[in-house]
């Protein structure tokens, strides 16, 4: 008996604990602390894997977030005035790691690998853009508009990254105003965005409204944006909030702004030559904002990098729908796919970091290695996901073997570009813009939303995860049908009801609560990991 | 104020969609074509053979069913369509111009569109064998490219559909008839509605918002003997011998089909002397005014892509124009003040009342009085105490200027 | 004699890197960093962003005729 007992000790210190309570699992709920779900210690994963997270995660990543300040900042000390002046950079930047921890949580092995390689594009890419907000903001410089400033593009988050190609080789860079003060900020650290909700409601801004539009007028509302760029292009996202949200923003940016709005009927084929036109109107404004002419070449140059980028995403998602052997988890498959296509190319971390995971994939089917070996359900999240537990899909297969194989934003932008000619090219960037993040589900169309059924098929998948983002209006205004069709279909899914940014209005444990009630009464089974059913994380970031 | 001989006529012609005038049109053998909102240009569905009907739920107070369908968190109007949809409120309709105009309406009309999917069951919620439902893509802005689209929109998913239908006549010389109808209408309502800018006007904002609330629901051509002889009374009504009211005020905000609620405000002391919402005719009952060298139907996608003041306009020059125009309107009416008043879960208008209520008051000096309201409210204790106290502020400014 | 240098420097280094490592390992495995920016880091920065003075963006002009139209198709 102890022989047996030294045995399996020897055994869960070199390979780790074994994942499921039937053999004698590793019960991740009880390393946390109530409340913080700060570790009490990390995570024993094995030898191998714990020196592995240690050395490759923890530690290369902290030591990259210096670098890649080394990097990309015009002057390293900008960026500490600018983590003094910005509460969403100084409660944001801070955690990264433990974003890290939350979202690689329990993984193993290739799983663990491919997952983090995600996540450090992902913080490549932020710095990246933090420090081209610093570079050029008025208020770190003693309010002088230095080069920088000159050559920055300010544009609302949704507008594709894309669109400013032609510009880059002229030394001008992009950034999407909100997707570090506020969709980055929600993911790394969900108390920051919750300044900006109330700041947009201190105004008299009721409380309905998408609390992204809201958060996003908000961080105008505390002055909390940098004043780094002499103009801006905003655009309609698609629904109604957002065209709300340009109206406050102006007043607060009051500088040039050019509406690049995406058509709504976006697969009437008479709305392409319109929207075709609109684009070419915003490269007429940059040009007159800027001087500088539209650099077809340029352009070509780098969508041809995103084409490949595209490529290989193609190649990720056939292992994902056709193997059980991709290695990239829910979490870290939909953030890197949704960061990279709305931001675009502007640096070489995305393509990096791809060669990386698909190195690890074909590793992964050359060897037959299953990363996710407890998946019970490969499941599809559908609709758009609450960024404030962004990782339930980690938790869930830790806890039910729940595998989140595909969502609905990362199959938005599925296609590319004809470099062939100035037409073809124009005529893809007006699909591309048209098919922006949470398109499907909020206009064009109820086929868009319902074509649910096909990408079951596609990625293989027996379950749907259909988010229930309470305040967007085009996705509560389908609720019944899709409760008839699941029905009618017989589909498992089960419904995570969230309110995006905003953690108060279903918080994380009440969403674990509808999944745990899911899989018990409906589908009679018990967790692997039960000490993951119940726990407080009321005060985590 | 002697009371208008077709008042209750027209009282009665708003408690249902179907109504009296509707049924009478189609027994004529017209085609009735709903739609939702000022993007979709009326004229075009009044053609010879067929008639608007801008779509109301009147009384819909417990949209349950649409609430299983759409939830409870979406605006009340979109969902009270469904519900009366739902209860077969709206089976006249022969087709639905619809427009991705604002989410749920939209969502809405989705709902009714026969699609013919394989991915989503069609509910067939318009118990009519011949109703169709047709999407126009609206643009966001009043650019040349805007007017070029819209335009080629509207033929492709309105007129063009009409005809292949029911075998409407598109011709030019029919839209130029059916603009000359339209015009002689906008010309009553305005006609009417400019008593309202008198210091003593002989209307009140009730009346008013009945009349044109008739001349949208109601086909053009049986309704306008009634706003003709309507506009020839008012020609000798005596207004009040004294101003009954305590204060003037401009009515902004979103969708208000609701004649009650601005019944609810003059209730309060405050006439509405200017109707500035969705369904008000400050926009609709302007005429459209046909350019040389443009085709009829250019002139009528801009002229609706111009007289709009909707907040989904993104141009920043519009949606800066917008508040001034408020504040022209304000002017123009004599109005002491501006109720900004937008629907709960409109997100436009949650923006754009938000603005307003600092701008007109900062910039432009009117007081603002800031509410959010549901689709039918006129049983609203705090929306009254709310009117009651705006009211009383605007007398003590008058007092404290020596009014 | 300068063998037993060597030897002694590397056995040094070992020692050192050792050290560090081992100094590394007990902050990462027992989340000292996340504790010590959960506990102090963040409550100090929060308490200073939230005495910030800043700009009310409510008086920020709002000027109907600033801007031109942006208007590029125009006949």
């Amino acid at each position: 008996m102890a022989k047996k007992k030294m045995t399996k000790a020897l055994r869960d210190f070199w390979y780790g604990k074994p994942h499921s309570a039937e053999e004698g699992g590793r019960r991740l709920g009880e390393i946390l602390e109530d409340k913080t779900q700060l570790y009490k210690h990390r995570e024993w994963r094995g030898v191998k894997d714990t020196f592995y997270y240690m050395y490759m995660i923890w530690g290369y990543n902290y030591v990259h977030m210096v670098t890649d300040i080394l990097k990309y900042s015009n002057n390293p000390i900008d960026f500490f005035k600018g983590t003094w002046r910005y509460r969403w950079m100084g409660q944001t930047y801070l955690p990264v790691i433990h974003w890290f921890d939350r979202g690689l949580q329990g993984m193993r092995g290739e799983a663990l690998r491919a997952s983090a390689w995600h996540y450090r594009a992902m913080v490549s890419a932020s710095i990246q853009q933090i420090c081209n907000f610093f570079n050029g903001d008025t208020r770190l410089h003693g309010g002088k508009q230095n080069d920088a400033y000159w050559h920055t593009f300010l544009a609302k988050e949704t507008t594709c990254g894309t669109l400013f190609y032609p510009w880059m080789d002229a030394g001008y860079q992009y950034v999407p105003i909100e997707m570090i003060p506020y969709f980055v900020t929600c993911h790394v650290n969900s108390h920051t965005v919750l300044n900006y909700i109330d700041a947009a409601q201190s105004i008299g801004l009721p409380g309905d409204p998408c609390p992204m539009c809201q958060a996003e007028a908000g961080i105008y509302v505390l002055d909390d944006v940098p004043d780094c760029a002499p103009f801006v292009i905003t655009c309609n996202e698609a629904c109604d909030g957002s065209v709300g949200t340009a109206i406050l923003q102006d007043w607060f940016i009051d500088k040039p702004l050019f509406a690049l709005p995406l058509p709504m009927q976006f697969d009437d084929p008479l709305v392409k030559q319109y929207c075709m036109r609109e684009i070419e109107e915003c490269w007429k404004f940059i040009e007159e904002q800027t001087g500088v002419p539209f650099d077809f070449d340029c352009m070509v140059k780098y969508l041809e990098r995103q084409n490949k980028l595209q490529r290989d995403e193609w190649e990720k998602w056939d292992v994902a729908a056709k193997t059980d052997y991709y290695p990239v988890n829910g979490v870290a498959q939909a953030l890197f796919r949704i960061f990279s296509t709305q931001y675009g190319i502007q640096g070489d971390f995305w393509e990096e970091n791809s060669e990386k995971v698909k190195k690890i994939m074909y590793k992964c089917v050359e060897k037959k290695i299953n990363p996710f070996p407890q998946t019970r359900h490969r499941v599809i999240a559908w609709s758009c996901a609450p960024l404030y537990y962004s990782n339930w899909c980690t938790w869930a297969y830790n806890c039910w073997g729940l595998n989140t194989i595909i969502n609905m934003d990362s199959l938005m932008f599925d296609m590319e570009f004809r470099t062939d000619s100035y037409e073809h090219m124009l005529e893809d960037m007006a699909t591309y813009h048209m098919w922006a993040p949470m398109r499907r589900m909020a206009v064009g169309g109820m086929h868009h939303i319902f074509e649910l059924w096909d990408y079951m098929e596609r990625f293989n998948c027996d379950m749907v995860a259909m988010y229930d983002q309470l305040q967007c209006k085009g996705m509560q205004g389908v609720h019944g049908l899709f409760e008839d069709e699941f029905r009618k279909r017989n589909v498992k899914a089960f419904w995570m009801p969230h309110a995006l940014p905003d953690c108060r209005t279903v918080s994380r444990a009440e969403i674990r609560g509808y999944i745990n009630d899911y899989m018990t009464t409906v589908m009679h089974e018990e967790p692997l990991d039960p000490s993951l059913l119940d726990f407080d994380d009321s005060m985590t970031w | 104020m002697k009371d208008l001989k077709h008042l209750i006529y027209f009282e009665n012609l708003l408690q249902e969609a179907n109504n009296e005038l509707v049924q009478q049109g189609k027994k004529e053998g017209l085609r009735a074509i709903g739609y939702t909102c000022y993007f979709m240009p009326e004229v075009l569905l009044d053609l010879p053979g067929c008639f608007s009907v801008r779509l109301r739920a009147p009384r819909c107070t417990s949209p349950d069913i649409a609430t299983y369908y759409m939830s409870g968190r979406v605006c009340h109007y979109g969902r009270s369509l469904m519900e009366r949809a739902l209860e077969g409120g709206f089976n006249f309709l022969d087709a639905q111009m619809a427009t991705e105009t604002c989410t749920v309406t939209c969502r809405f009309q989705e709902h009714i569109q026969p699609k013919h999917l394989d991915s989503v069951e069609d509910m067939r919620i318009i118990d009519n064998d011949d109703f169709f439902c047709e999407f126009t893509d609206v643009p966001f802005k009043n650019s040349e490219n805007s007017y070029r689209h819209f335009e080629t929109q509207l033929r492709a998913h309105v007129l063009e559909p009409l005809h292949e239908h029911y075998g409407i006549d598109i011709s030019d010389e029919a839209l130029v008839k059916t603009i000359e109808e339209h015009n002689e209408l906008c010309r009553l309502i305005n006609e009417i509605g400019d008593y309202r800018k008198l210091d003593n006007p002989n209307i009140t904002g009730y009346e008013f918002h009945v009349i044109q609330l008739v001349s949208l629901v109601c086909p053009k051509h049986l309704i306008l003997p009634y706003i003709r002889e309507t506009a020839e009374e008012l020609k000798t009504r005596e207004p009040e011998p004294k101003f009954p009211f305590r204060c003037k005020v401009v009515l902004a905000g979103s969708e208000n089909d609701d004649p009650d609620f601005t019944k609810l405000i003059e209730g309060c002391g405050a006439m509405v002397v200017c109707d500035r919402y969705c369904y008000g005719a400050v926009e609709s009952r302007q005429p459209i005014v046909l350019e040389e060298g443009k085709s009829v139907l250019r002139c009528i996608a801009e002229h609706y892509l111009k007289t709009s003041n909707c907040p989904r306009f993104m141009p920043q020059d519009e949606m800066r124009a917008r508040k001034q125009r408020i504040a022209n309107l304000a002017k123009e009416y004599k109005a002491d003040g501006v109720i900004v008043a937008s629907n709960k879960f409109c997100e436009y208008w949650s923006y754009e009342r938000t603005i307003d209520t600092f701008i007109l008051k900062r910039d432009y000096g009117l007081p603002v009085c800031s509410i959010e309201k549901e689709y039918i409210n006129s049983a609203s204790g705090q929306l009254r105490t709310r009117f009651q106290a705006f009211v009383e502020s605007i007398e003590i400014k008058h007092i404290q200027e020596g009014k | 004699m300068c063998k037993c240098k060597i030897g002694k420097f590397f056995l040094k280094l070992f020692g050192i890197l050792f050290a560090a490592n081992a100094v590394l390992f007990v902050v990462f495995f027992f989340d000292l960093d996340g504790k010590l920016l959960f506990n102090v880091v963040e409550p100090f920065l929060k308490k200073h962003y939230d005495n910030m003075k800043r700009k009310d963006v409510l008086n920020m002009p709002y000027d109907t005729d600033k801007f031109p139209k942006y208007k590029y198709d125009e006949k």
